[in-house]
């Protein structure tokens, strides 16, 4: 399971999705680009009724974007008007080539004429509107100029226009030569990239203020929520330096270059950035009156609390709980309590990534709770859960819990947190080992429409509960045996998660998990070896655990048993219990292949005793399995067959495919080997579903095209026939084995000894 | 011909190349007709640089004055457009003097008349900087002519027509249009057409970020390429090698030149030998004392030592010879500074930033000022002003570190301070500094660490070898620390301090008592005598020799025969043995 908390960062650009960013007194100020906005808005009031209702739609929506984005160049300006409305383009080019190539005056003329539009009884423009307010900000900057200043706007205008027209010429030029299907092509491809793409900010001018800020604001929205619809990093860290290199002040670019380096794992230059962030954003907080000492303080200690972040994400905690301690302090010298939640919070994580502790986390999210923080109160709520699945506190109360997290998510319209909150129950479910839960969860999450589409338009798309739900997918379709989707899921996540995103690690693991078992499957032993390396830079105990595991498929017992005896005191240690039983029961397995069944016992009901304590449901399966095949080997098949009972339903539900296959095949061997002592009649009866159990384990193992376990399937099957007297189904079976035993290699076990 | 000039220019110097300095009359004369040649086109600066360096040789007799410059066809075709175009150069017309350039083929006109437009480029760049349309747009503001000179020049450089002069303004416009790499290519071929121009040197010196970058270049053989490489060398910060070289230059008969005596007490100051460094600046000031250049680093120097008539003196002197420089607010704002008035202070550094933006020591010193008026917002923007004009400015750094731990930030300005320990990787105080946060968040062995490396890289404020003492006191290391208390005296002494130490009377109670408890009898009763010279621990000092005479009688009968093995190094004893109160600066002559 992983954890919920890492997306848990203080990023004070967002708050409420909203750039605060008030450094310079100039907010905007006119640019030829926003001349030509300025001809197209009046030319829009003065057709006015002629517009039919298609074309005006078209063009409200394309103003929004026109009014906050960067500024672009004339052709892409008007070819954007001309896809709404050709004959309204015409009209703009006309007025701006006339201003343009006409003089100083017709340019005043124009500013001049622009208040109009409020004047007179029914004004085409309202004040207050979108539109409004860009126009009256627009007539306050040109007021605002100085003469020079007039000139030089009217000279880059006139820069503006002759760059189009020297562009349109060498453009006809082009059309002249190239045929007019090549045209269409090229045409549907600049649609396709649609009016808005980023790349285009590099080539144009400096932003305006408002621009800098919708931009910075967009993109953080984007890393925040669909990291691959964001510019690349290193694009993106280019229009930042641009951006600085212009106006070294505007802090919040610092902090957007901070996320950038995340990205990208640059300890370095992510540091650098956010202390540099921090540091500006002390001294705006300083100037800012209506906050005073608080404001300053403030960032003091979220400086603070954000490098513990920092550091706690490139996993160098000693180093995040030195920063953590010293925000803690000086937010408990200021008496802030929010901030300290946010502390406590991370204090948290921090512990947990050295040793469990439920008291500090109960203590945040009664005081979250108190100071009115739902959401860091229901990650905490999260996280306890998640801790008490671990720790194996009754299932219901936790699944409780959980509800009651929900519906302080939905009150709150949380919907971060909803997609975290399905994300955990699908792990814990299959942490019990429910499958079919833990499947249809994952499908709720995906086909379930986020609450932020709603509102603000962006799919949060890339969260790290997105990633969670698929990686179970895709391990829960490879289990069904059905790998081309399991593989089609990891293509997808492939795509969805680049392979330096942040969560992309998990991917891996699970990618490298389902191709451990399949060549585990296969009996391809050294393809397994070689992915456990992999495994391990992932997850040491997971790796360790495999390693164990090829060691003791290869037959190298003594060394596995080394290895598996070290890995069971470190996860007894870290409180491991999942991976604590899976030990046990490679353990156990290692004694009874050996053959010392009766020492594998003790540590098989000790592996039941720790499953059914953390109701592990499907482990104690397994653990049950273990037990009825050492029972039979010992030679009272009926006791085993009576307690299998009890695990082949929970193992015929939610199992993989392969350990069903394996459950039939117990079940058929210890109903021959009980049936010995039957009576003629009834023995013949028995040997008959056992064959019937035979046919359904074989299924099953062809499904994930297990030739061993099939081969062995058979040879038992042909036994059985011939004991029944049936001679031409024994035949057939027995030329089945002896194909398959003729492509495998000779096995070290004695066939009938072995259970797995 | 232009060109042909130039080439026997260079040949001259040639004769006289390889760092020789035999024939000092022919370097004047080189000097001379080089100021003159710089002073005709403008170039001020470099002009001003070769009369100085002239000024410091014995003057020529009449015979060997240089000739007058011999006037080629082309020379006297363009002389009267030259003739007028440099007054209204002069007169800072500057697109005046090119448009009557303009068809000029002389390489001095044509060089006035490019130098013109560059220059006429570069002021309405800052005049427009004034009324840019929006604040994001005033970092975009560009000088429009680069381009065009450049595209002139950089033909002119292909058919190898540019003299010296040609292709320093060639790279000036390189250098502007942020082309680093061809702008050091095109400097160092100026510095082999023309090595006599400083200018081209000295863009040279600004453009070389290290020693590697040094070591790589092809540079013409001359004399003036030692003036370049002591320069570069206290650029970046290889004093000892500065030093030598300009050792060498006034060995060389340049010992009058103020440049190079301004220069030496730089570098001295750089590594914080105050005394000598001080004690150059007064004879400079004795040699040129209308000299305003290099006087904040002299008030530096002034306000460290706390001299306050001295810094007074000087501020009211350079206050009366021109009050809008920006070497004279800074030395009135140390003096301001000195004088506790730290809002005055910050004012003035203020204004020499208005005259000077990129002014970096004003930054750093404001941000002191701020610090000492508790303004910490206020200091933090203003050092990272200064990093923001140069990212390798370590007192800057320093100084942010600074105001983190006033806010009780240890973890927080570790950061910083590493950022300065980086770039002055052998300064004791970033290491202290380091140690100090370290054992605020009681990770006591990287304090340890940066304690020693600190005592090891030689410590200016003597005080790392007491903290790591200290340190090892309280980790109950007592032999370690004894160590570095003896240690901590032989440094005190041997270096003959006359200033009452603080922590002396601590190490030698803590030394007293470290051999008492190694029942050391005679080194313990030593250092117990010494700790009765110090007022805080006389009376510790009394008891503990009482308590060792008694002891030493009742064990009287063992210890008298065998003689005290002496464990202390020879000149600690020294030191402690009451008898021989010798002067400290006798003892420096006994430690090893």
């Amino acid at each position: 399971m992983a954890s919920v908390h890492e997306s848990l960062y203080f990023n004070p650009m967002l708050t409420n999705g909203v750039v605060h960013a008030n450094v310079f007194g100039v907010r905007d100020w006119v640019t030829p680009h926003k001349m030509a906005l300025l001809v197209l808005l009046s030319e829009l009031g003065r057709a006015g009724a002629q517009l039919g209702l298609l074309e005006r739609r078209r063009l409200n929506r394309l103003l929004l974007p026109l009014l906050q984005g960067p500024d672009m160049a004339l052709s892409r300006l008007r070819k954007a008007i001309e896809e709404c409305c050709p004959h309204l383009a015409g009209s703009v080019h006309i007025r701006l080539k006339l201003m343009a190539e006409g003089e100083l005056k017709d340019m005043e003329q124009f500013f001049d004429d622009l208040s109009d539009s409020f004047s007179g009884t029914e004004p085409e423009v309202h004040k207050t509107s979108v539109v409004g307010l860009f126009l009256r900000h627009m007539i306050l900057a040109y007021n605002k100029l100085s003469f020079s200043q007039v000139y030089k706007l009217y000279t880059s205008l006139q820069q503006y226009f002759q760059k189009d027209e020297k562009k349109n010429g060498a453009d006809e030029n082009e059309m002249e030569l190239t045929n007019p299907e090549e045209l269409d092509g090229k045409m549907e491809k600049e649609e396709l990239d649609g009016p808005l793409r980023e790349e285009e900010i590099a080539c144009s001018g400096p932003l305006s203020q408002k621009q800098a800020e919708y931009f910075l604001s967009q993109q953080a929205s984007l890393l925040k929520n669909d990291e691959t619809k964001a510019l690349a990093p290193a694009s993106l860290q280019k229009e930042l330096n641009n951006l600085l290199k212009f106006n070294p002040d505007f802090a919040e670019a610092h902090y957007l270059s901070y996320l950038n380096s995340l990205r990208v794992q640059d300890v370095f230059s992510s540091t650098h950035s956010l202390l540099h962030y921090f540091d500006r954003l002390i001294l705006t907080g300083a100037e800012s009156k209506s906050n005073g000492d608080e404001g300053y303080g403030r960032s003091l200690r979220y400086a603070a609390l954000n490098l513990a972040a920092l550091h706690c994400r490139f996993g160098h905690y000693q180093q995040a709980e030195l920063a953590l301690q010293e925000a803690i302090r000086i937010a408990q010298e200021s008496n802030d309590h929010v901030c300290l939640q946010h502390c406590l919070s991370w204090l948290y994580i921090l512990e947990q990534k050295i040793f469990d502790s439920c008291v500090l986390l109960e203590h945040s999210v009664n005081k979250s709770l108190h100071f009115g923080l739902p959401y860091l109160a229901s990650l905490g709520i999260q996280s306890l859960v998640q801790q008490r699945a671990f720790a194996g506190k009754a299932a219901n109360k936790l699944m409780d819990a959980l509800k009651d997290s929900d519906l302080l998510h939905w009150k709150h319209s949380l919907s971060e947190l909803i997609d975290i909150s399905i994300a955990q129950k699908t792990a814990i479910w299959r942490l019990y080992g429910r499958s079919t839960m833990a499947l249809q969860q994952a499908q709720t999450l995906l086909s379930m429409n986020s609450l932020e589409a709603v509102n603000v338009g962006v799919q949060q798309n890339n969260t790290e509960s997105f990633a969670v739900v698929l990686c179970h997918l895709a391990e829960l379709h490879a289990e069904q045996g059905y790998f081309a989707a399991a593989s089609e899921i990891l293509k997808h996540l492939k795509e969805r998660f680049p392979p330096n995103s942040q969560h992309a690690q998990l991917w891996m693991l699970f990618d490298q998990k389902i191709q451990f078992e399949r060549a585990m499957n296969d009996g391809r032993y050294h393809v397994a070896d070689s992915l456990v390396a992999g495994i391990t830079a992932l997850n040491s105990i997971e790796g360790v655990y495999r390693k164990a595991i090829v060691l003791k498929a290869q037959n190298q017992m003594s060394e596995a048993h080394k290895l598996l005896q070290k890995l069971l005191i470190h996860c007894q240690k870290i409180k491991n219990t999942e991976m604590v039983i899976s030990v046990l029961l490679s353990i156990a397995e290692l004694y009874w292949r050996s053959s010392c069944h009766t020492i594998a016992l003790p540590v098989l009901l000790q592996a039941l005793a720790l499953a059914r304590e953390y109701s592990l449901q499907y482990l104690a399966s397994e653990t049950v399995l273990n037990l009825a095949f050492s029972q039979l080997i010992l030679g009272i098949p009926e006791q085993a067959l009576n307690i299998l009972h009890m695990a082949i339903e929970p193992v015929l539900a939610h199992g993989a495919v392969l350990d069903k296959g394996c459950a039939m095949f117990l079940v058929a061997k210890c109903q021959v080997a009980s049936a010995a002592s039957y009576t003629p009649q009834k023995k013949i009866e028995a040997l008959e579903s056992a064959i019937l159990n035979l046919n359904e384990a074989k299924t099953y193992f062809a499904k994930v095209d297990c030739k061993e376990q099939l081969r062995d399937v058979l040879y038992f099957q042909a036994r059985l026939f011939h004991t029944l007297g049936k001679t031409q189904e024994r035949n057939k079976c027995a030329m089945l084995f002896r194909q398959l035993h003729q492509e495998l290699p000779a096995h070290g076990v004695p066939l009938i000894n072995a259970f797995k | 011909i232009g060109r042909a000039d130039a080439m026997a220019a260079a040949a001259m110097v040639a004769s006289a190349g390889g760092g020789d300095f035999s024939d000092l009359r022919e370097i004047k004369k080189q000097l001379l007709s080089v100021a003159e040649r710089s002073r005709e086109r403008g170039l001020q600066h470099s002009g001003k640089w070769a009369a100085e360096l002239a000024f410091a040789l014995e003057p020529l007799p009449l015979s060997e004055l240089p000739p007058p410059p011999v006037l080629t066809e082309e020379d006297a075709r363009d002389l009267d457009a030259y003739t007028l175009a440099k007054s209204y150069f002069d007169l800072k017309e500057y697109d005046r003097a090119a448009y009557f350039l303009r068809g000029c083929k002389s390489q001095k006109a044509y060089f006035l008349y490019m130098y013109s437009r560059y220059l006429s480029g570069e002021k309405k760049k800052d005049d427009e900087t004034v009324d840019s349309l929006g604040p994001l747009e005033k970092g975009q503001v560009k000088n429009e002519a680069l381009r065009e000179l450049r595209v002139e020049l950089s033909k002119k450089h292909k058919a190898q027509e540019l003299d010296g002069f040609g292709l320093y303004l060639y790279g000036v416009v390189l250098r502007k249009l942020d082309l680093v790499k061809e702008a050091i290519d095109v400097f160092v071929e100026a510095a082999h057409v023309l090595p006599l121009h400083w200018g081209a040197w000295l863009e040279l010196c600004n453009l070389i970020t290290d020693k590697e970058m040094l070591k790589f270049l092809s540079l013409p053989d001359t004399w003036m390429k030692e003036f370049f490489l002591a320069h570069i060398y206290t650029e970046l910060q290889l004093i000892e090698e500065a030093l030598q070289k300009y050792q060498s230059l006034i060995d060389a008969g340049f010992s009058k030149s103020t440049y190079i005596i301004s220069q030496i007490a730089v570098a001295y100051h750089n590594i914080r030998d105050i005394d000598k460094a001080l004690s150059i600046f007064n004879e400079l000031r004795k040699q040129d004392p209308y000299r305003i250049e290099n006087m904040d680093t002299f008030s530096n120097l002034l306000y460290v030592r706390s001299m306050k008539p001295e810094l007074s003196y000087l501020a009211h002197n350079l206050c009366e010879i021109d009050k809008y420089r920006v070497e004279t607010c800074c030395v009135i704002g140390n003096y301001y500074s000195l004088r506790s008035q730290h809002e005055k202070a910050a004012l003035y550094f203020q204004r020499a930033l208005k005259l000077n933006p990129r002014y970096l020591g004003a930054w750093t010193l404001m941000g002191h000022e701020y610090m000492e008026m508790k303004n910490t917002s206020a200091a933090i923007q203003a050092y990272r002003h200064a990093i923001e004009v140069n990212k390798r400015d370590y007192r800057a750094w320093y100084g942010l570190g600074q105001t983190y731990e006033i806010l009780k930030m240890p973890f927080y300005c570790l950061y910083y301070y590493r950022r300065a320990h980086q770039l002055r990787p052998n300064d004791s105080r970033m290491l202290v500094a380091l140690g100090e946060c370290y054992e605020k968040l009681n990770q006591l062995v990287e304090a340890k660490k940066c304690y020693w490396r600190a005592y090891a890289v030689g410590d200016v404020e003597k005080m790392a070898l007491v903290k790591l003492a200290k340190l090892h006191e309280q980790l109950n290391e007592s032999e370690q620390a004894a160590q570095c208390y003896i240690k901590y005296i032989q440094d005190i002494y041997s270096c003959g301090e006359v200033v009452e130490h603080l922590e002396v009377s601590t190490a030698f109670r803590y030394l007293a008592q470290y051999y008492f408890k190694c029942k050391l009898w005679d080194e313990a009763s030593a250092c117990a005598q010494k700790c009765c010279a110090f007022n805080d621990t006389r009376e510790e000092g009394k008891a503990l020799l009482r308590q060792i005479l008694q002891l030493r009688n009742q064990g009287e009968t063992s210890s008298t025969d065998v003689a005290a093995p002496f464990f202390l190094p020879a000149s600690l004893s020294a030191n402690n043995t009451p008898t021989r109160r010798v002067s400290p600066l006798n003892l420096s002559s006994v430690t090893p």
